[in-house]
């Protein structure tokens, strides 16, 4: 292999999983909701065209630097997360498993069209000075926002699981995750712990869509896309499972890029797709979920 | 009883009015994803209106603007087409699209009201069209030829790849690219699509790095092309010439959106404030003056010139005969400040227009044109 190929290969790869991480911090929130809740929330990539617009706006408000949107979105994300578990989903009580699949489709549906009516449906992106600035490592070329969103996601997520297993709280929503009534007896707030998980859910999107604007373009459908992407990557890695979610998200970014680098671009999303369906097949509990008990 | 009267006085009042006026229906995507181009083709709607009205209109009658949003959708197109048609206007023009086009010129050839196509270039709209459909813009082929004829004038330059949308608009490029390189003396090293929306290019991008072609050459709209340029710069893809094919690239929003990323693009183009056809200037003022300040692009050239040809037809036509305004189109010869319009049946094409296709590119985060020799107000510069 001549050097420029190879460095080419090099290149795609480190982009591949930088993307991959991204698919992967989207992927941690499902799996989050999912883990705790047993909820799929199809509202997700909604949430994360929220943070893009909160970024936006704070943008051609303030000229505000995108990534100090995060102090913004973040607290929105969850605030309204909070909200919405203890609004609505709380109140669908034992139909929660199917109540809650048309609750997120419906808010999902008001969040797209919402922010149609506020921002308007033409792609809108904002430029700053290092969006197209890259470094030089080795002759791998790198983009600065790509690798902001890495570190961005390694930091939500370190942040995470520093909650989760190192606080109380995280102690709380493991065993809420576990046996809800079991936490309840030992007097674990099960619906505070359930709306503070969807809010951190949420949050982690709106997070994803600060990472993701520097690189991008919003508009009021972005999300659509990412709710398939964040799918796969949880039940690649096993719903409910967070390490899973990541490493599920980086597989996916690396196989999408290898897939377009080497074999066709036509096909790129279905590399992701056929691997999703060899999971399925030869791993229904995910490359990292626990084998089910059947009884 | 009053309340009757008054009504009654006002529904004859409205049709009186309605008798006063032609209407011109007009079918683009004033919403979804081609939005920034639906308000560009309803500026040059509107001029063209302004400037037929302030001398008086047509055949002593004002000429009104029926337009209807096909928000980036076929279905809703041909819903639109339905409306426009029951509602008896002369003429349509639209869409925006190639994708929704070509439908739409069917569907209006069956039920016999002819059909402008200010800006959709997919080259079966007209090839082998039909008696009602007529095509002010160029077609693809020649954005890509009057792109390829001034790659080969440009020496020591071999080798190339293509990368465009799947979809009507890019297999036409690609098609066309691939068929006509080879004669300009090109190797081509790759060829790729990919579907619209895609936010990733960072793999192929790497691949061509690695190939090192001297020439890339892409179709895209909107969106994708600012996604596109930004990560040709992200991923260090440096060719001697880079260039897209008209649509996404020829947008203001593109030097806006891709800012530093953009310079040194070649954007083919049948329009630019710098052409030398008389009033081109003053049509820009006008069209930006109609877009709220935001700078104009071909797409409110096309669709003026569309619309001045459409009231141009009507007016020969003497009324709004579906029929007769066919045939006065057919007859169509204009100058206009977008450039001539006229249209041809000519091999293997039916009623299609012809315009110098110019060669642009960006300079200091401007459209320069540097090509062909005839329309050229700056030089092209060469990467490297």
């Amino acid at each position: 292999m001549d050097p420029a190929a190879a460095t080419a290969l090099i290149q795609t790869i480190a982009q591949g999983l930088l993307t991959g991480g991204l698919y992967a911090l989207i992927g941690t929130g499902l799996s989050l909701i999912f883990g705790v809740m047993r909820v799929i929330n199809f509202a997700h990539g909604d949430f994360l065209a929220i943070g893009m617009f909160i970024t936006l706006a704070l943008f051609r408000a303030f000229n505000l630097d995108p990534y100090f949107s995060v102090l913004v979105a973040a607290p929105v994300g969850f605030a309204l997360g909070y909200v919405i578990q203890r609004v609505i989903l709380a109140r669908l009580g034992d139909r929660l498993a199917e109540g809650s699949m048309l609750a997120t489709l419906g808010l999902g549906l008001i969040i797209s069209n919402t922010l149609l009516l506020t921002f308007g449906a033409q792609p809108q992106n904002i430029n700053v000075a290092y969006a197209t600035k890259t470094v030089q490592l080795g002759g791998v070329q790198l983009s600065i926002p790509l690798i902001v969103a890495g570190i961005g996601t390694l930091a939500a997520i370190g942040g995470l699981n520093f909650l989760l297993y190192r606080t109380e709280l995280g102690r709380a929503i493991r065993a809420t995750a576990q046996n809800p009534l079991g936490a309840e007896l030992q007097g674990v707030k099960t619906a505070t712990i359930q709306a503070i998980v969807f809010g951190l859910g949420v949050a982690f999107a709106a997070i994803a869509g600060v990472l993701l604007m520097p690189l991008l373009y919003a508009f009021p459908t972005v999300g659509e896309n990412y709710t398939t992407k964040a799918f796969i990557v949880t039940v690649l890695g096993g719903l409910g499972n967070l390490p899973g979610a990541v490493v599920g998200g980086l597989v996916l970014g690396t196989i999408e890029s290898l897939g377009a680098f080497y074999i066709s671009n036509n096909y790129r999303d279905a590399y992701g797709l056929v691997a999703f369906l060899l999971v399925l097949l030869l791993r229904p509990e995910g490359l990292f979920g626990r084998t089910v008990k059947r009884v | 009883m009053t309340r009757i009267i008054t009504t009654l006085l006002l529904a004859t009042a409205a049709s009186a009015a309605a008798q006063g006026t032609i209407q011109i229906g007009a079918i683009t995507s004033l919403s979804g994803r081609f939005a920034t181009f639906g308000q560009m083709q309803q500026a040059g709607f509107k001029v063209a209106l302004d400037e037929v009205n302030a001398r008086g209109g047509v055949n002593g009658q004002k000429v009104e603007l029926a337009i209807e949003d096909d928000a980036s959708d076929t279905n809703k197109a041909l819903t639109a087409a339905e409306k426009l048609v029951n509602a008896k206007v002369p003429v349509v023009i639209g869409a925006y699209a190639s994708g929704i086009t070509k439908p739409l010129s069917q569907y209006m050839a069956r039920v016999k009201v002819p059909l402008l196509v200010a800006t959709a270039v997919d080259e079966t709209i007209t090839k082998p069209g039909n008696a009602y459909t007529f095509r002010v813009n160029n077609q693809s082929s020649v954005y890509t030829r009057s792109l390829i004829d001034q790659l080969r004038k440009t020496p020591g330059l071999k080798t190339a790849v293509i990368l465009t949308s799947n979809d009507a608009f890019g297999k036409s490029v690609l098609t066309d690219a691939t068929k006509l390189l080879p004669g300009a003396g090109y190797t081509i090293l790759g060829k790729d699509t990919y579907d619209q929306g895609l936010t990733d290019f960072r793999p192929l991008l790497n691949r061509y790095k690695g190939q090192n072609p001297d020439v890339v050459i892409f179709a895209s709209y909107e969106q994708d092309a600012v996604a596109l340029t930004k990560q040709v710069k992200e991923v260090g893809l440096k060719p001697r010439i880079i260039a897209g094919i008209a649509t996404g690239f020829a947008l203001p929003a593109f030097l806006t959106g891709a800012a530093d990323a953009a310079e040194g693009f070649l954007v083919t183009m049948v329009w630019n404030p710098d052409v030398r056809y008389p009033g081109a200037q003053n049509l820009y003022t006008r069209l930006k003056a109609a877009l709220g300040g935001a700078e104009p692009s071909q797409h409110a050239a096309q669709s003026y010139a569309a619309m001045l040809a459409a009231i141009d037809a009507v007016k020969r036509a003497g009324g709004t005969d579906p029929e007769k305004v066919r045939a006065a189109l057919a007859q169509t010869n204009l100058k206009t400040a977008f450039g001539p319009v006229a249209f041809r049946t000519y091999g293997g094409y039916t009623n299609q227009n012809s315009v110098v296709g110019l060669i642009t590119q960006v300079q200091e985060g401007k459209f320069v044109t540097v090509g062909p020799a005839s329309a050229a107000r700056g030089k092209l510069i060469l990467g490297k």
